[in-house]
Parts: structure tokens; sequence; C-alpha cells
């Protein structure tokens, strides 16, 4: 008589974020009761309790030096999966061989011999990187782009973007802190491609001079009034039919009222001001309570083409 | 109507043909769909100075045109409509300015964009710290190399005069006068009063008379005397290295030079790289800065982790007894976290915190130094979250031990006397008995009454 067949272990769960982490990658029930991957740790370097490092044992954990990693293109143009022992979301090296946040880095071989580096996009210090991975249809973010970012902070997100747009993009970094601003420049002198805005959003005419029209505006403001300050950097900087991206933060805007009405009276806001919010996405796995919100400005009136 | 619009690259001044097209807002946008549709709405480029009176302005900031209004006599406008008309003219720009292209001006914002932060976040083009990591860097090169050469001339010389190295034991001094003196024959004749004190030449021309050593040739002499110009040249370009180096601390931080000196300063920013980087590190890890290797060492053998790194050298932790090397240098660390912030994000460039700071670690000093009884009651002033952390968690502790202090000097300061003793004795039987006197009267008293 065979023994019942107990349940496999979970897959080992991608590392803890910032607000103690998501549930892992692969980390779900397996059949027969095996355990999942845990959340993570508190605290940026968490990881998930599914995958364990312990000094003896065979070697876990992809993205490793030496293992084989095959890169694949992902369905968002310029944006990249890493397929190893773990899968995770890369970005083509605008700059090979530099490091901007101590991120990993994936040397691949072409056919033709010559190597190629991208950088590993973590869900749990980059938002747009979180909405990408939570589904969202279209980033409008692609090579060639040009975007306006606000709330750039030190640049860990920008660097990203600016890998996807490439050289024939740009991105407008627009951030108000000193010390993040440092660096953001800093950051900018190796990537020509971003422009440093150390200036307040809400006050788009300051750098009225420095911005031409954009493609797409991504908004990661985290302030009460933040559909406005899209909404005045859009009239001034979105080309009509242009498309934004808005990270939304509920506790920033309201702590008292649940996140969903949250979201839903932003939404509101957004579409007074002459935006069309396309689709909502909940970036709950990687942040509590936060939603990402794409869509267009000033969608031109599709006409009726009379019948024949 | 004229409509200024401003660009990275420069100013560009547009004409409005149609102004009854600026009274409807929403479809305004409609007439910049193309560059042909905007032509057709009349914008036409002018140059300033064909701005004619009597014509308005619209300009994008308001603040602008008050200043346009003030200075040129010309009347600005913003509103609304201004606003349109300016997102249509970006929108068709390349367009509507013949020879103008995106990649034109892409590169002209990426140089402003850069020019005005640098500007806003004070970062000087003029590279200080560079130039004060290397003069660290060279400054330890001249030390090796004054080491090595100065090693020499004393070998070399000693085989003809060994005594002067007993006599003369600053290495500079010993070149000065090996230059001067050449063979020690000739000291008997010499005037050192330049160089040495009046006992120490008396010695060294008295040693010189008494000396046996090996005879040197001239050849060798010239060789030694050569090498002496080269210590003497070298102590020279350090000494002139240093006070550059002094200036230029004072310069970029002058509350931490006033904390730990130029050469520890220094050393701390070559060591992270700027003072910027520097600035975001916690006092925990300037304290230890330096000593990387020891410190995952300890963390390894599960030993002690060191108490100071590169700030072991700053004056205030030399000066300390051995006892109290460790408290100094943390006491230190956390003060110099402070300086090197205010040094980073300050505007001004005076040093008055560090002085202040200095002042009040010399007193906890002269306080841990003198060791008396009010140490124990003082309080530490604690700067950040983990020393006060650390002060709590060494709390009680410390009044544990204030206490076995008092006791100790308690059972000194009583003395082993028998009379006194016994008169104590008796002082006690006399309080204990009339305690008991007391007690049978109110009980007696208690049972009458009921």
């Amino acid at each position: 008589m065979r023994p019942p067949v107990t349940g496999g272990r979970g897959g080992g769960g991608f590392r803890g974020g910032r607000d103690g982490g998501g549930r892992g990658f692969g980390g779900g029930r397996s059949f027969g009761g095996g355990r999942s991957g845990d959340r993570g740790r508190s605290g940026p370097r968490g990881r998930g309790r599914g995958a364990p490092r312990g000094r003896g044992g065979p070697p876990r954990g992809g993205m490793k030096g030496g293992s084989k990693v095959i890169v694949e293109p992902h369905r968002h143009a310029g944006v990249f999966i890493a397929k190893g022992k773990e899968d995770a979301l890369v970005t083509k090296n605008l700059v090979p061989g530099e490091a901007v946040y101590n991120e990993k880095r994936i040397s691949v071989q072409n056919e033709d011999g010559t190597k190629v580096e991208y950088r590993v996009w973590n869900p749990f210090r980059s938002k747009l990187a979180a909405a990408i991975l939570g589904g969202v249809d279209n980033i409008w973010i692609k090579p060639g782009a040009k975007v306006l970012y606000l709330g750039a902070a030190s640049g860990t997100t920008v660097s990203h973007v600016s890998d996807l747009v490439g050289p024939e993009g740009c991105v407008y970094a627009v951030e108000f802190s000193h010390r993040s601003g440092r660096d953001l420049v800093n950051m900018a002198k190796k990537r020509t491609n971003v422009i440093p805005i150390i200036e307040d959003a809400r006050h788009p005419a300051k750098y009225r001079m420095l911005v031409g029209m954009v493609d797409v505006i991504f908004s990661d403001v985290a302030q009460p009034d933040q559909a406005r300050i899209l909404a005045l950097n859009a009239s001034f900087f979105l080309k009509t039919g242009g498309h934004f991206v808005i990270s939304i933060k509920a506790n920033c805007i309201d702590s008292t009222v649940a996140a969903e009405a949250v979201f839903q009276s932003e939404v509101k806001k957004l579409q007074q001001e002459q935006f069309k919010p396309a689709e909502q996405v909940t970036l709950e796995p990687f942040e509590r309570d936060h939603a990402c919100v794409v869509g267009g400005y000033r969608m031109p009136k599709k006409q009726k083409t009379p019948a024949s | 109507m004229l409509v200024l619009f401003e660009t990275s690259g420069g100013f560009a001044l547009f004409k409005v043909l149609d102004e009854g097209k600026l009274s409807n807002v929403e479809d305004l946008g409609t007439e910049f769909y193309s560059a042909e549709s905007a032509r057709r709405m009349g914008l036409h480029k002018f140059l300033k100075n064909n701005c004619d009176d009597g014509e308005i302005l619209a300009v994008a900031d308001p603040k602008l045109g008050d200043i346009i209004t003030e200075k040129l006599d010309i009347e600005c406008v913003h509103n609304d409509a201004v606003m349109e008309l300016l997102r249509g003219v970006r929108s068709q720009l390349t367009e509507l300015l013949s020879g103008l292209d995106d990649n034109d001006l892409a590169p002209v914002s990426l140089e402003l964009s850069h020019i005005l932060a640098r500007y806003k976040l004070k970062i000087t083009s003029d590279k200080v710290e560079t130039m004060i990591i290397l003069s660290i860097s060279l400054l330890d090169d001249l030390d090796k190399e004054l080491n090595t050469y100065t090693t020499s001339v004393c070998e070399l010389y000693g085989l003809h005069f060994p005594e002067l190295a007993n006599i003369v034991q600053d290495n500079i001094l010993y070149a000065k006068v090996v230059k001067l003196m050449g063979n020690r024959i000739n000291a008997a004749t010499l005037d050192f009063s330049e160089i040495l004190a009046d006992e120490v030449e008396a010695e060294l021309k008295e040693a010189s008379m008494v000396s046996t050593r090996t005879e040197v040739s001239d050849l060798d002499l010239m060789h030694i005397q050569e090498l002496c110009d080269q210590v003497l040249s070298i102590a020279e370009d350090k000494t002139l290295l240093c006070d550059d180096l002094k200036n230029k601390m004072n310069k970029i931080a002058p509350n931490l030079t006033a904390l730990v000196g130029e050469l520890v300063g220094a050393r701390l920013i070559s060591h992270c790289g700027s003072l910027w980087n520097l600035s975001k590190l916690p006092w925990s890890t300037i304290q230890i800065l330096g000593a990387e290797k020891t410190l995952y060492k300890a963390l390894k053998t599960k030993q002690a982790t060191p108490k100071y790194g590169l700030i072991y050298h700053a004056p205030l932790v030399r000066q300390a007894a051995p006892e109290n090397k460790g408290k100094i240098a943390r006491s230190l660390a956390a003060k110099s976290a402070l300086a090197i912030r205010c040094d980073a994000f300050g505007n001004g460039q005076d040093n008055t915190m560090g002085v202040e700071s200095r002042l009040k670690l010399e007193a906890r000093l002269r306080n841990l130094e003198g060791g008396d009884l009010g140490a124990c009651e003082e309080e530490e002033e604690v700067n950040d979250k983990d020393t006060k952390k650390e002060a709590d968690d060494e709390e009680e502790p410390k009044t544990e031990e204030c206490s076995k202090k008092r006791k100790k000097e308690a059972e000194l300061e009583t003395v082993e006397d028998p009379a006194k003793k016994s008169k104590q004795e008796g002082v006690t039987g006399l309080l204990l008995l009339m305690l008991l006197i007391s007690l049978i009267y109110f009980f007696s008293v208690n049972q009458l009454l009921w």
C-alpha cells in the first residue's frame, strides 16, 4: 500500500518590501497542503521565508553569478523578463557596467557575441514596476517617448524609465527635495536622456523653459492635491491625446476613509480636469493601499463615419 | 497681441492675428492640431525690437509680466486663453520656428537644467573635495618618502658619527646638522646656534671630539648631503601642503575641522569620497570609519567590535586617558556627525557650532579625567536616538556602580573605635527600653478604659 502523498513545499518567496513585503512569487499553496512562500520580513531587504538563505545546502535563489538566465521581451516595449530560478523584471542598461542603487545586473551574450547588460527592476522599490507586475494594460512609456516624471526622488525608478525610453527618448525628472535632488543630478550626469529639474511640481511655470511637450506624465508625488498637480503640469506640457500614469497612496489623501473610496474620489477629480482614466490597478502585493491609474488627456473625439 | 514664448534656447515672439478666437478657450486647442492650421491662425515670429507701442504682450508668468510692464511700459496679459495659446505654440514649436529641431533643443535643455540644479543644490564646480582627497593622499606619500630618506641619512651618517642620533632626535634637524657639518671634524669650528639650542650644540661638539668611528670619504659625504637636501625639500613641500590643506578644510568643512582637526577631517572625507557621502553616515559609522577590517573580523569571531577608527587620531581622543578613550570617541563621533551635516547642508561658513561642541567635549573630558563623585549623577549628552537607547541600557549598571562606590566610601569613613561602638549600643538600648515602657503604658490604659 502506497503512503499518502504529502504536499510539496511552496515556491520561494520574492524578497520582502518596505511595508513588510508581499507574498512571494510562486508562493501559492501547493497541492496536498504544502507551505506557501510567506511574507518577507519588514525592511527593504526582507526575504520571504519560502526561500531561506542558510550557509549549508545547495545554493538557492535566482540571478546569481554564473547561473543560466534567459531574457525575454515583455509585452510592454523596453521591458524584459529574466527567467532563471526566479523570474525578474529587467530593463536594458543604458550605461553598461553602472548600477544606480546597487541593484543586480544580468549580462547576456547574444548570438553575434555581443554582451547586453540588464538591470533588475525591484517592484518593492518602484511603483511603476509594481504596476507592470500588477498587470496594467499599457504604461505608454516606450522607446523614443518623452516622459515628464513628477516626484523623481533619488532617481531609482527614473533610471529604469531612462532605460525604457532609450537614447532617442527623454525623461524630465522633477524633484523638490534638495537631498534627493543631489542623487538625482549625479545619476543624470551619467544618463544623458535624463533632465533633472529641482523645482516644486506645484509650480510648473518655474520650469516651463526646460520642458517641451511630452507624451506621458508619470506622477508619484504622494500629496493630498496630487490630482491638481498632475492637471497643472498636463495643461503646460502634456500633448493633446497624451497619456498619464498616476500612483495614488490612499493614506496621503485621507487616512480616515477606505482606500477604495479615496481612489474613486481621485478618479473623479481627474475626470473633471479633462483626463480620461482608462484603467486602475492596485499595487497590493508590493504596496499597501496604493493604486495606479492610467489614462489619456484631452482625447480627440471619435468622428462618426456616415453609414454608406 | 504678441505672445512671448520661452525655451531653454532663448526667447521667441509671436503675433496673434485673429484675436477673436481667444474668446473661446475650449476650442482654441483645435487650432494647433497641425503646423499648417497654426500658421493659418497667423502666428508669426517677431523679434523683440518689433514690439510696437500699444501692443499687448501675452506672457506665461504673471510675475514676469509685472516686471516687463514696469521696465518696458508694455502692457502684459496672463489668463487661461494665453495659457492655451502658449500650449499650442509649445506643441508646434519646431514647425513654427524655421531651422529649429528637437535635437537642437534637447542638449540646450540638458545643459541648462544641470546648471540650474548645480546652482540650487550649491554643488560647486571647483573640485575642492577632490583636491582635499588628493592632498591627503599626497601627504601620506610624502610622509613615507620622508621616513625612507631620513632612515637612509641616519644609517649612512651613523657609520661616521653614531652619537649624533642620540643628541639630535628630530629628523629634520638631523638632516640640517649633517648638511651643515659634513665631516664630524668640522663640528668644533661651526656655529649651530641657528639650528640647535646652546646646550645641545655644546654636547654635539663634545661628542664630535671623542667619537672614534669610521671615516667617511668626500664622495660618500656628498651623497649623504644630497639625501639631506631631498629630506629638507620634502619637509618643505609637506609644510606647504599642510597649510594648503588647512585652508581648504577651513573653507569646505569649518565645523568638522574645529572638532577633529584638519588631517582627521580630511581623512574622513577621503575615506567616504566626498563631504556629501560622509554627511549621510550615522555617528556610529563615523566612529569606526577606517577600522572596517577589525570590525568584520570581530563580527566573524564574535569578539568585541572596535571603539574607534580614523577618529582615534583626533586631538581630543589622543589626550584622553586609555579608559576614557572609547567614551570620548563616541561623543566626538556624535558631535562630528552633526558638524558634518552642518557643513554639508548649512549656508553659513562659520565654525561656531564646531567650536561650541569642542568646548563641551573638553569639559566632559575634564569631568571624566577628574573622576569626581558628581560624575555619577551627571547625565551624558545624547544626540541621536541610538545613543539615547544606549544611555538607557547603561543607566542601571551605572547607578549600581555609584551605590557600590558610596558603600565602600561609607565603610572607609566608619572608624573602628570600640568605645564609640559601646556608646552607640547604649543609646540604642535606651531607645528600646523607652519604646517598651510606652507600649506597656498604652496597653494598661486601653485595658482600664475597656
